[in-house]
């Protein structure tokens, strides 16, 4: 049951945590531990096995044939003509198409054997730590739709993001920082912010996204000229005028909230840069993450971030890297793709396994959708690339209790559509739920007339991922 | 009639004559019919009984026999008649036994008494009576009112009972005499005080007042630049007699266009209003802002609110020759909705269908519909059928941007350079475009049949370009039609299926040659390849059959079934209609609905808490003309609406009573986004007052409006503000809305999304709030717009402190208020002496930089800003001195402040 909202008081972590506040602010454990008897962290429902995740979120959706699926198949039905049947037929699957196939290697890699495309040079080494997933579908092939179907459960946007539930349901670990961290591409995925929102849970829940460009966090830092000594002395004449007008108004907790978010933001704007400083890091670890390699430096600093951030206490973070919608010369669009991401996750889950962390750190990748084993005949057949496909995806889980080394479903020989372990993304929410020891049915909201979860109307947990 | 007996004659109406019943039913037999049938169909046929096929568990719930047999885990012991207690299906439920709680979802759990009922059902042996007995001992003993609607999927659905509490949106209204010389609102609001023997707070402090009715009906302060102010003629007039003195002022304000600019926008933030269509493409509406004004001239002209409505649902039906009655049509097209080259037509066509059924049932109905769509209503007396019926009023309405000329009314001010923007952008893409296409006719050649990215003569990210140039131009030039006379609006017709749209619909000429007439069925589980029932237009029965309203006739085929509707949300006896508009008018004016959920009338919404003044206020609604303005002043005219915020006994208040809900004193609250930035330059004197017209582009944060932004096929143009401040700086309404770009001054500040209706604005209090008010271009240019105007006003320093109170807050400082600024002030300055400002440089290109898809690797290019080849910004740094800088300071403050922020 949700907490009944009181008339003036905001919920504390309301201004403390709303598009992240205080991140890693010192002074304010002091001004939070007066208040921590307020404080009710919720409980898991049952023992978790994860306890913080980390969600490689691979935006306009990588071909799962390009990388993890191999299809032989299509090596000999290459440029033949390919047909689809049914009443759902959209204009993309509209004029004469073909069969092609994957420009790419596979090899099959590390002592389970598996399948993995032979430009993923350091990935390879870790997929004994890793449980690929062949059976996941969605409904939707357009981007927005289906980006918000797997970030937030509803293919319309307005519902709360995975992050967001599941802070709503574990609480935060530390005090001092968000639960919920967004590390975006400097250009925000269709649908925008609405893909981390808080939706409709209480505004702290709502992922703090920061920017990899400009002000990591909006108007953090006054404009220039402004002095902090300046900031201060406004802030001073603005609590002396603030007090004779609180003093009359007893019992007002939401303007005594306001009064203190001013406060916590002063402190922000010294508090953010820290988080964000990677200067502790060794060269070594830099290097490893390919940090400073023009290629890999942007997803590196987003895997690296994410490990200082999950260490700190962060419970979800979300990393992008894209954009994977390679409709055409899917050789070249997809290869540099794969070697931008490939060093930076191995190095994460490396580096995560070595501290220790990866037993309980749920790790999760997947796009929005999957791609198709069809295309139009591009360049003659040689400018190819693939089209939406709701059908199937590329997914893979590691650490967190996930069953390490296994693959585990399967697509059809072509790779269109998944046959085996079949599961609808719901399913998939309710499992990440499962190991972060939350039960999907009973994680609900109360809002526009029904009890709401992640799931949508309930799903079920996929035991086969389950280490 | 008074409502007990109201319902007893309804239930007396509905209920079948009892036959006579057998021996007399067992206590056991009671509990089965009356609590544990329906109860297992609600809470356990879903997995164990609607899908013979798929029983979870191997446990089928159907029959007594069935369930004796029990499931897979724990076969008979799952129900042993006699034992409650030792009856598995009892333990379950109980949720004592892990992994085995039934229903699994917590949200579903059975209360206690649920629970003992099964127990004490299976002590009593587990009878389960056949069919006729259960119709036999329902009728005899069963609580509750059963109602009668089109009828549901299932039987035990049509004949359930409701608590009748939960009904009472459909029953007709019960309106009570309020003794002659009491204000009818306070009568009824005293009455519960009086009962409760809570004593009401006084009255405001009319400068508090002020600012409460101004804002309250207008949105802005009061203009504290008139002289006298007018608060000052307030206080005076407040003084003789508070009553008269609140209902002149409060005339005057509803007098002002600025009345109906704000109400608009409180009626659009329930229709959710945009510039732009949302999802992958975001393209842009350019006629919505007809409908946004239409809206605002509403609410100006107090069009009865039944008219309103009318125009709204059926305006082309009504008179398709007058423009105003396309574009208040606009309302049906507001939701986000595309069709792309991806998706499928006949799914984003229900999508739409669906969509404009929840939003017309929330907004003129106050019922959420959307939950009917797959399965009859879990707890409102609507079926699956009236939600199909309620699509297929829909089901011949289709989209067309349609020839509407411009209205005298209409504000065509600016149209003339108003495309200057616009066509500016399209020719530097155009200019790119040809450079572009003039290098693939020179290196063209090269192109080997072993083609790779950039064989035709361009860099890979100049080849994404090209798409990226095309996809803009496109867009850009359907934007060209804003200023052409041109509704967003419908046509009633048959469907033409449409692969893409990316331009401009016409309506056919005939509109019922080309396409089809879509099939009126019940979509079974809500999918729309899976038919069932044929269904008739048709509204909801239960408003219809509880309301005692006469049935009205619903044509089909080629007939106006908008138009049925409309006439049928906005006949008198409509239980709903009124009594959901007075309730939204309501909650504008005290922050909280006296039912609590404005879209939501049904049983999961709150119930209203003065359900009497309710009733007597959407009957009195009626009786005057469906007139909103008159609503306005009743409601104003009471002491209720005086009270300070301010209880002499406020800690009582808070600790006995913390939901709030009696009206002792006046609920405070904070400046809505719009409110907030409007107050700031109403106090800056920047306001551009212009009502309506084409939206204008405020400065927004520039790293957002410079932030690549995808849309399918490249990305969008970069957001640059119009040119000169006089265009950007008007009222919030009136800035373009795009569903992909939030202005994030808006958003911080709980401006809702426009995807889903919003019933009633939200207050968070999040430090970046603080960051933005503090730190952000934009308000600290309006601080120091502020000291400008004010640094020019006569008088001494002190004078020119106390100015800034008089304009921000409506009141004078205190002594001990202008020591602290006047100190404040001259540090300020000081700081500021030492400080040299350069005038601040617009480059009209900016280099971007995002991701070619062919590639997948960064490329750059340059995209020209046109806006900002004559962009003349709002007062800067560098043209003031170190003392209005410094009186800039305090102006700052003063935006920040609690007294700022909120209204008593």
């Amino acid at each position: 049951m949700n907490r009944p909202y009181n008339r003036f008081s905001p919920d504390r972590r309301d201004f403390l945590y709303g598009l992240g506040a205080s991140l890693g602010s010192v002074a304010l454990t002091s001004l939070l531990q007066a208040d921590e008897a307020a404080t009710d962290s919720p409980k898991p429902h049952h023992p978790p096995k994860a306890k913080r995740c980390i969600f490689l979120m691979m935006e306009g959706g990588p071909s799962h044939i390009d990388t993890f699926d191999p299809k032989p198949e299509l090596s000999k039905r290459h440029l033949e003509e390919f047909s689809r049947g049914g009443e759902e037929q959209s204009a993309m699957s509209s004029g004469k198409r073909y069969f092609v196939k994957s420009p790419f290697e596979f090899v099959k890699a590390g002592e389970s054997g598996a399948d993995i495309c032979s430009e993923w040079v350091h990935l390879k080494e870790r997929v004994d730590d890793m449980c690929f997933f062949r059976g996941a579908h969605v409904e939707s092939v357009n981007h927005p739709t289906a980006c918000y179907h797997v970030n937030t459960g509803n293919r319309f946007g307005g519902d709360p993001g995975l992050g967001a539930w599941v802070n709503y349901g574990l609480g935060s670990v530390n005090d001092n920082l968000p639960g919920f961290v967004v590390l975006p591409r400097s250009s925000y995925p269709q649908g925008g912010a609405a893909n981390w929102s808080n939706g409709f849970l209480p505004a702290r829940f709502q992922g703090t996204p920061l920017r990899p460009e400009g002000s990591p966090i909006l108007d953090l830092n006054p404009p220039p000229g402004v002095t902090r000594g300046q900031q201060r002395t406004n802030l001073d004449l603005l609590a002396t005028l603030n007090k004779k007008h609180f003093a009359n108004r007893p019992g007002r907790s939401d303007l005594e909230a306001r009064l203190n978010s001013y406060e916590l933001a002063y402190r922000m704007q010294t508090e953010v840069p820290d988080v964000l400083d990677m200067e502790g890091e060794s060269e070594a670890t830099l290097q490893m993450y390919g940090i400073g390699d023009a290629k890999t430096d942007a997803f590196g600093r987003k895997c690296l971030l994410a490990r200082r951030l999950v260490e700190k206490g962060v419970r979800f973070v979300q990393a992008y890297a894209g954009n994977w919608d390679s409709h055409d010369y899917i050789q070249r669009a997809h290869g540099s793709l794969i070697r931008s991401v490939d060093r930076p996750i191995a190095a994460l889950l490396k580096d995560l396994k070595e501290r220790g962390l990866l037993k309980d750190t749920l790790v999760f990748f997947c796009g929005e959708f999957g791609r198709t084993p069809d295309n139009g005949l591009r360049g003659g057949g040689k400018s190819y690339g693939r089209d939406h496909n709701a059908d199937a995806m590329a997914m893979w889980f590691a650490g967190g209790g996930t069953k390490a080394g296994h693959t585990i479903g399967a697509t059809d020989e072509v790779g269109g559509k998944a046959v085996e372990c079949v599961h609808h993304i719901r399913d998939v929410h309710v499992t990440l739920l499962h190991l972060l020891g939350l039960n999907d049915n009973q994680l609900t909201y109360y809002h526009a007339g029904r009890f709401k979860q992640l799931s949508q109307f309930g799903g079920q947990v996929i035991e086969e991922l389950i280490g | 009639m008074n409502l007990q007996r109201l319902i007893t004659a309804i239930l007396l109406m509905l209920a079948v004559v009892p036959p006579l019943v057998g021996a007399d039913a067992t206590k056991g037999e009671k509990l089965f019919a009356l609590k544990l049938k329906s109860l297992f169909a609600q809470k356990c046929a879903a997995c164990h009984g609607d899908d013979p096929e798929e029983i979870a568990g191997g446990f089928d719930m159907r029959s007594r026999q069935a369930m004796l047999k029990g499931g897979e885990s724990y076969g008979e012991g799952v129900l042993i008649p006699g034992k409650g207690k030792k009856s598995f299906l009892y333990i379950a439920t109980t949720r004592a036994e892990e992994g085995y709680e039934m229903p699994p979802k917590e949200a579903e759990r059975l209360s206690k008494q649920q629970s003992l009922w099964i127990h004490d059902w299976i002590n009593e042996g587990a009878p389960w009576p056949d069919d006729a007995r259960i119709a036999e001992i329902q009728n005899k003993y069963a609580e509750g009112v059963t109602v009668a609607t089109s009828g549901g999927l299932s039987d035990d659905w049509t004949n359930r009972r409701y608590e009748s509490k939960h009904l009472w949106a459909y029953l007709p209204l019960n309106v009570e005499q309020v003794p002659a010389g009491v204000h009818p609102v306070d009568w009824f609001i005293d009455r519960k005080l009086k009962q409760i023997g809570l004593p009401p707070a006084g009255n405001a402090n009319p400068r508090e007042l002020t600012r409460r009715i101004s804002f309250g009906l207008t949105g802005l302060p009061p203009d504290a630049a008139k002289t006298p102010s007018r608060a000052a003629e307030f206080e005076r007039q407040f003084k003789n007699d508070p009553q008269e003195a609140v209902v002149r002022y409060a005339s005057e304000l509803m007098a002002t266009s600025h009345y109906g600019e704000h109400f608009g926008r409180q009626w659009l933030d329930v229709a959710r209003y945009a510039d732009s269509a949302g999802f992958a493409n975001d393209y842009a509406r350019p006629n919505a802002w007809r409908y946004r004004d239409y809206v605002v001239r509403s609410f100006n002209d107090d069009k009865p609110y039944d008219e309103f409505v009318r125009e709204q649902l059926a305006g082309d039906e009504l008179d398709s020759n007058d423009p105003e009655q396309l574009i208040a049509t606009g309302f049906l097209r507001m939701g986000p909705w595309e069709q792309t080259g991806m998706s499928v037509f006949r799914i984003t066509r229900q999508q739409w269908l669906d969509d404009v059924t929840d939003s017309v049932g929330q907004t003129f109905l106050g019922h959420s519909l959307q939950c009917a769509k797959c399965h009859d209503h879990k707890f409102d007396p609507i079926p699956t059928r009236d939600y199909y019926r309620m699509t297929a009023v829909f089901s011949t309405t289709q989209f067309a941007e349609r020839a509407a000329p411009f209205l005298k009314t209409e504000n065509q001010v600016g149209f003339h350079q108003a495309n200057t923007w616009t066509k500016a952008k399209i020719a530097a893409y155009t200019k790119q475009q040809q450079e572009l296409n003039q290098q693939v006719s020179k290196r063209k050649k090269k192109e080997t049949g072993n083609a790779k990215v950039g064989d035709n003569g361009l860099d890979p990210g100049d080849e994404a370009s090209l798409a990226r140039i095309r996809k803009n131009i496109a867009r850009h030039n359907w934007e060209l039609d804003k200023t052409k006379p041109i509704a967003l609006a419908v046509y009633t017709g048959n469907t033409i299926v449409r692969n893409n749209v990316g331009n401009r619909l016409l309506a056919p000429a005939d509109p019922w040659g080309k396409g089809y007439l879509e099939k009126d069925v019940i979509l079974t589980g809500g999918d729309a390849y899976t038919h069932g029932d044929t269904v008739s237009p048709g509204p909801l029965s239960a408003a219809e059959n509880l309301g005692a309203m006469p049935a009205l006739a619903f044509p089909n085929g080629q007939g106006q079934r908008r138009l049925a509707l409309a006439n049928w949300i906005a006949d008198r006896r409509n239980p709903l209609s009124a009594r959901v508009m007075v309730n939204r008018v309501w909650s504008w004016h005290f922050g909280k609905g006296l039912a609590g959920n404005p879209n939501n009338f049904g049983a999961t919404g709150k119930l209203p808490t003065h359900a009497a003044l309710l009733d007597y206020l959407a009957s009195w609604f009626m009786e005057h003309d469906w007139s909103v303005k008159n609503l306005n002043a009743l409601i104003l005219s009471s002491a209720t609406y005086r009270r300070t915020s301010r209880h002499p006994n406020a800690t009582e208040l808070d600790t006995k009573y913390p939901q709030d809900d009696l009206y002792a004193a006046f609920q405070p609250r904070r400046l809505t986004a719009e409110e907030f930035r409007d107050a700031m330059l109403v106090t800056s004197g920047e306001l551009n007052r212009q009502v309506g017209g084409i939206p204008c582009r405020p400065d927004i944060n520039l790293e957002v409006a410079m932030q690549p932004r995808q849309v399918m096929g490249g990305t969008a143009s970069v957001y640059e503000p119009d040119p000169l401040p006089i265009e950007r700086n008007r009222r919030s309404i009136y800035a373009e809305k795009t569903r992909g770009l939030r202005d994030p001054f808006m958003e911080i500040f709980n401006q809702p999304g426009p995807d889903k209706s919003c019933e009633l604005r939200e207050t968070s209090t999040v430090a970046p709030q603080a960051l933005t008010l503090f730190n952000a271009i934009e308000v600290q240019e309006r601080a120091l717009a502020f000291a400008g105007r004010m640094i020019k006003q006569d008088g001494d320093d002190a004078a020119i402190v106390n100015g800034t109170f008089e304009l921000a807050l409506g009141r004078s400082a205190t002594t001990d208020e202008v020591k602290a600024c006047l100190k404040h002030w001259e540090r300020a300055t000081q700081a500021e002496a030492g400080k040299k400002y350069e005038p601040q440089h617009y480059s009209s290109q900016v280099q971007r930089t995002v991701m070619a898809e062919k590639t997948g690797e960064p490329y750059n290019f340059i995209e020209i800003l046109p806006a900002y080849e004559n962009y003349v910004p709002d007062l800067q740094p560098s043209q003031t001195d170190a003392r209005t800088r410094g009186l800039a300071q305090i102006c700052l403050v003063i935006f920040n402040l609690n007294e700022f922020a909120y209204l008593d």
